[in-house]
C-alpha cells in the first residue's frame, strides 16, 4: 500500500510540474465551460472537469432503467427486432425443450416424497426453468459451473442423469456426488464440470474467480473456457459477490456472473434487498460489461450468455449477467412461501408469464412441437422418473466406513484410524446385540462388516 | 482500514522500540548458544521465504496471494523477492478484501493450483474464516473424495507487541479444532522451512501460523535444513530439550519461553524435557503420553487463551489415556490471561507466560513451590 501511495504522489507531483508549464503557454481567450486538460489534476483517472454540481444515481445516459433484453413475446412470438438464434434449430430447440419440461415434473415428485419425510430436502426449479436451460444451452460443456443450489437443469443438460440425481438425492450407496456425505440438491460432478454446491451463501462468487484464475493460467483452456457462476439476487448482498466480481475485474479472470433475479430471497422481496436498480446496476461498478435478459425467455437467456461468454472469454474478465424471473416455487422445503406473498400474485405469475409455455408456443407455430408430443413427453418422464426415485430409495446407504473417509487426502491421520478402529471394536460388540444399531446396519452397504473385521 | 494501514506500517518499529534489548539479548543467546554446531543461521523470515522460493521453482502450480505481497514484499517481507524471481502472475497483490482472496485462493486450489494464501496477520483472517472452515476444510469430505483443496493459509499469529486486543490473538485453538484441517505451529527457522514446504507439498488445507515476534531472530540450521530437500513431517513433534523430571509441551513463541525456563530450572537441579508441537493437528499425543510416562508430570505452554484452548485439549487427552496412571501430580496449564489483550506495555507483560512464570509452574508440578 506504501508503494501504491508514493507512486500516485510521483505522478501527481509531475502532473503538477506539467500543468505549470502548460498554464504558462495557455493563449488568454475567453473563459471555456470545461477544461478537458485539467483531468490530469486527478490522480489516476481520466474524469472530465466541468464546472456544474451534478449528482447522478443511474448509470443509463438518460438516468432511465436499465432495459432488459427479449426475443419472444409472452405468446412465444419473436418482439420486433427479436433474433433467433442460427443454431436453435428443430432438435437443438426441441432438446432445450424436453430438458425444460423435465424439471417440473422432477419437482413435483421430489417436492412431496419430501413432504413424506423421505427426503431430508430439497429445492424446486419453478420459474426458473428458460434461465437454466438457455444459458446451460448457451455454454461450452467444459466451462467450469459454480452453482448456489436452483441449477441442477444445468447439471442434467450436460449429462447427469435421472439415476445420478435419485441416488445423490438419497445419499444412497451409488451417490455419485458425495458419497452420501452432503445435503440434497447439493450436486457436484467432476466429469460434467461441476463444482460441488456450498450452503453457505455466495462462498462459490469468489472461488469461481478463483477457478477461472487457475483456467486463465492452464495453456489448454486459457481462452477457451470460463467459470460460471448461478447466483441469486439475495446472495448478491453479501460480501463475497462484491469480492467476486472486484476480483474477476482486476486480476482478472474469465468469470461470468449469472444473477437469477428471481424476486425472492427466501421471504425477502427484490424490492428489499436492493434500492438501486437490481444487480444490473453494480456491473459497471467494477467495470463490467454487463446485460440484463427477460429470464423467462429461454432464447433471449442463450443469446445473452452466449455473448457474455464470448466477451468473457476474449477479453479475459468478468461479465454479469442478470436473468430476470419469478420463483414460482417456495424457496426450499424449509420454506412456505404463502406466509409472506399472497397465493393469488403466484398464480397470477404462473398464468401470466410461463416460461415453459412461452418456448412451447414458439415451437408450436414451427411446427417443431405437438400437444400429442407434449402429452408423450410428460409421461414418459414422469414414468422415468417414478422409476428411477423407486430404484433409488430401495438402494442400500453407502458403507459406514464412509463415515471416516476423505477428512484428508494422502496419508491418513492417526485419529481417523483411531475412530474407525473403535467404531469397529463397538459394532463386533454391540452391533448384533442391540436392536436400534442391529436395525440401522442392515440398511448400509455391507452392513459394517467392513469396519468389524478390517482386512489388513 | 486505516488501522490494518497504520499496523502494517509502524508495527515492526514498535515491537523493536519495546522489546528490543530483552529480544536482542535472547537473540544473541541463542546464536551463541548453537554456534558451534552449525555454521549456517537464518532467520525465520529468511527460511519461510527459501521454503516458498524452493517450492515455487520445484512446481509451477504454486504460486502466492494475498494483500502487498508483490511489489510490497509483504507486510513482514516474507514474500521478499520473490515477485522479481517469479512475476506477477505467481505472486498476486490483490485489493482489501480478505473473504474475497481467500475466496478466489480456495477455487484456484479447487481448479488445481497450488495457493500459497497470506494473511497480514490472522487476526484479519476471520473476515475469511468461512473459506477456510466451511470451504476449504469440508470440500473434500463433502464431494466424497472428487474435489481437493491443497492450499495453505500462512501469516503471523499469536500476540505481538503493542498492537493491542485486535491484533494479538492465537487462532491455533479456533483451526485446531476443525477436521479436514492441518494446523502447524512452528517456532524455529528449520521448523518454518521444513514445515512450509511440506504444507505447501501438502493435498490438504494447511494452516500455516506464524509469529511476528520471531520473524527476525536467527536460529541455526543444519546442512539438512538447508538443502532443497528439507521437508518435515506435519503431525510430528519435536522433543528440543531432553529430561527426566517435568514434560514442558509449547509450541510457537512459547518454546522459546520454555526453553529458558528449562535453562533456569537446570541450575536448580531439575531436568526438564521441552517439547515442541510443530503440529496442532494432527496432534502428535503419543510423543507426549512417552514423555509423561517418564517424567511423570505435565505442564503445557501457550501464547493463546486458557479456555478450550491447544493446553486444554492435551491435558484432556492424556487424563483419558493410560498416560494418566503415570501421573504424580496434575497436569498445569500455562496460558495468556483470560484478557482481551491491553495495549500499554506494563500491562502486556503481564498477560502472556514468560520464563520465569513457566519455571515456577514446573516447580509446582514437581511440589518444590506453591
Amino acid at each position: 500500500m506504501m508503494l501504491r501511495v508514493a507512486n500516485a504522489y510521483h505522478k501527481t507531483q509531475s502532473i503538477l510540474a506539467c500543468r505549470t508549464r502548460c498554464v504558462s503557454s495557455t493563449p488568454t481567450s475567453g473563459p471555456a465551460k470545461s477544461f478537458p486538460k485539467e483531468h490530469e489534476l486527478l490522480p489516476s483517472s481520466q474524469s472530465p472537469i466541468i464546472s456544474t454540481l451534478k449528482f447522478f444515481n443511474s448509470v443509463t445516459v438518460d438516468g432511465s432503467q436499465i432495459p432488459t433484453y427479449r426475443v419472444l413475446d409472452s405468446a412465444g412470438q419473436p418482439i420486433e427486432g427479436g433474433s433467433i438464434p442460427e443454431e436453435i434449430d428443430e432438435s437443438m430447440a426441441r432438446r432445450m425443450y424436453e430438458n425444460m419440461v423435465q424439471l417440473p415434473i422432477i419437482d413435483n415428485l421430489m417436492y412431496n416424497v419430501q413432504r413424506q419425510g423421505k427426503l431430508a430436502f430439497y429445492m424446486t426449479h419453478y420459474g426458473e426453468e428458460a434461465t437454466l436451460i438457455g444459458s446451460a444451452a448457451a455454454l461450452a460443456n467444459d466451462d467450469e459451473v459454480l452453482g448456489q443450489y436452483r441449477e441442477l437443469g444445468v447439471l442434467m443438460w450436460r449429462g447427469f442423469t435421472l439415476a445420478d440425481m435419485m441416488n445423490s438425492s438419497f445419499g444412497n450407496c451409488e451417490d455419485p456426488c458425495s458419497r452420501g456425505k452432503q445435503m440434497p440438491m447439493h450436486f457436484g460432478s467432476r466429469k460434467h464440470h461441476f463444482h460441488m454446491i456450498s450452503s453457505p451463501l455466495a462462498t462459490q462468487i469468489p472461488q469461481a474467480a478463483g477457478v477461472a484464475f487457475a483456467l486463465r493460467r492452464d495453456p489448454h483452456r486459457r481462452g477457451k473456457n470460463c467459470a460460471v457462476v448461478y447466483f441469486g439476487e439475495g446472495a448478491a448482498s453479501e460480501g463475497d459477490f462484491h469480492a467476486g466480481m472486484l476480483f474477476a475485474s482486476t486480476l482478472p479472470s474469465p468469470t461470468l456472473f449469472l444473477a437469477r433475479n428471481n424476486g425472492f430471497a427466501i421471504s425477502t422481496p427484490a424490492n428489499e434487498q436492493y434500492y438501486g436498480d437490481g444487480i444490473a446496476a453494480r456491473g459497471p461498478g467494477y467495470g463490467m460489461h454487463t446485460v440484463r435478459v427477460d429470464g423467462n425467455d429461454v432464447l433471449a437467456v442463450y443469446n445473452a450468455v452466449k455473448e457474455a461468454r464470448r466477451l468473457c472469454i476474449a477479453e479475459g474478465r468478468g461479465v454479469l449477467v442478470e436473468a430476470m424471473t419469478y420463483r414460482v416455487g417456495h424457496h426450499s422445503t424449509s420454506d412456505d412461501s404463502f406466509a409472506y406473498r399472497p397465493r393469488q400474485e403466484v398464480e397470477d405469475r404462473k398464468r401470466l408469464d410461463n416460461p415453459l409455455a412461452r418456448f412451447r408456443s414458439f415451437l408450436e407455430a414451427r411446427g417443431w412441437w405437438s400437444a400429442e408430443e407434449d402429452d408423450a413427453l410428460k409421461a414418459r418422464v414422469k414414468d422415468e422418473v417414478l422409476r428411477e426415485f423407486r430404484k433409488a430409495e430401495a438402494l442400500p446407504k453407502p458403507e459406514v466406513r464412509e463415515l471416516f473417509e476423505q477428512v484428508y487426502g494422502g496419508e491418513e491421520p492417526w485419529i481417523l484410524k483411531e475412530q474407525r478402529e473403535e467404531l469397529g471394536m463397538l459394532l463386533k460388540k454391540y452391533g448384533d446385540a442391540w436392536e436400534p444399531w442391529k436395525t440401522e446396519l442392515k440398511k448400509h452397504k455391507g452392513a459394517g462388516k467392513e469396519l468389524m473385521d478390517p482386512k489388513p | 482500514m486505516s488501522t490494518r494501514v497504520a499496523f502494517s506500517r509502524f508495527a515492526p518499529a514498535v515491537t523493536r522500540a519495546h522489546r528490543a534489548p530483552a529480544f536482542a539479548a535472547r537473540r544473541a543467546a541463542l546464536v551463541r548458544g548453537y554456534a558451534s554446531q552449525s555454521e549456517h543461521t537464518l532467520t525465520v523470515r529468511d527460511a519461510l521465504n527459501a521454503a516458498l522460493e524452493e517450492e515455487m521453482l520445484r512446481d509451477e502450480k504454486v504460486f502466492v496471494i494475498g494483500e502487498e505481497v508483490a511489489r510490497y514484499n509483504g507486510a513482514y517481507k516474507v514474500t521478499k523477492g520473490l515477485m522479481d524471481k517469479f512475476g506477477e502472475k505467481r505472486v498476486v497483490d490483490t485489493p482489501i478484501t480478505e473473504m474475497g482472496f481467500a475466496g478466489l485462493a480456495t477455487g484456484a486450489a479447487f481448479a488445481g493450483l497450488r495457493p500459497v494464501c497470506e494473511f497480514m496477520t490472522f487476526n484479519f483472517a476471520m473476515q475469511a474464516i468461512d473459506q477456510i472452515v466451511n470451504s476449504a476444510a469440508k470440500t473434500l469430505y463433502m464431494s466424497g473424495g472428487f474435489l481437493t483443496c491443497p492450499i495453505v493459509f500462512r501469516g503471523p499469529n499469536g500476540a505481538a507487541s503493542g498492537v493491542a486486543a485486535q491484533h494479538s490473538q492465537d487462532y491455533a485453538a479456533w483451526y485446531g479444532s476443525i477436521p479436514g484441517l492441518k494446523v502447524v505451529s512452528p517456532w524455529s527457522a528449520e521448523d518454518c522451512k521444513g514445515l512450509l514446504k511440506a504444507a505447501i507439498r501438502d493435498p490438504n488445507p494447511v494452516v500455516f501460523l506464524e509469529n511476528e515476534m520471531l520473524y527476525g531472530v536467527s536460529f541455526p540450521m543444519s546442512q539438512e535444513a538447508m538443502s532443497d530437500d528439507f521437508v518435515l513431517p506435519i503431525g510430528k513433534c519435536k522433543i528440543e530439550r531432553e529430561g527426566s523430571d517435568v514434560t514442558i509441551v509449547a509450541h510457537s513463541l512459547m518454546v522459546a519461553r520454555s526453553l529458558e525456563a528449562a535453562e533456569e530450572l537446570a541450575k536448580e537441579g531439575v531436568k526438564a524435557e521441552v517439547i515442541n508441537l510443530r503440529s496442532i493437528r494432527p496432534l502428535d499425543i503419543e510423543t507426549i503420553k512417552n514423555s509423561v510416562k517418564k517424567t511423570n508430570r505435565l505442564v503445557v505452554v501457550e501464547g493463546g487463551f486458557p479456555a478450550f484452548g491447544v493446553g486444554s485439549e492435551i491435558c484432556a487427552q492424556i487424563v483419558e489415556s493410560e498416560a494418566f496412571d503415570y501421573l504424580d501430580a496434575p497436569v498445569e496449564r500455562v496460558t495468556g490471561a483470560d484478557v482481551p489483550t491491553p495495549y500499554a506495555i506494563n500491562l502486556e507483560a503481564h498477560a502472556f507466560p514468560d520464563a520465569p512464570v513457566i519455571s515456577k509452574v514446573a516447580k509446582r508440578a514437581l511440589y518444590r513451590t506453591n
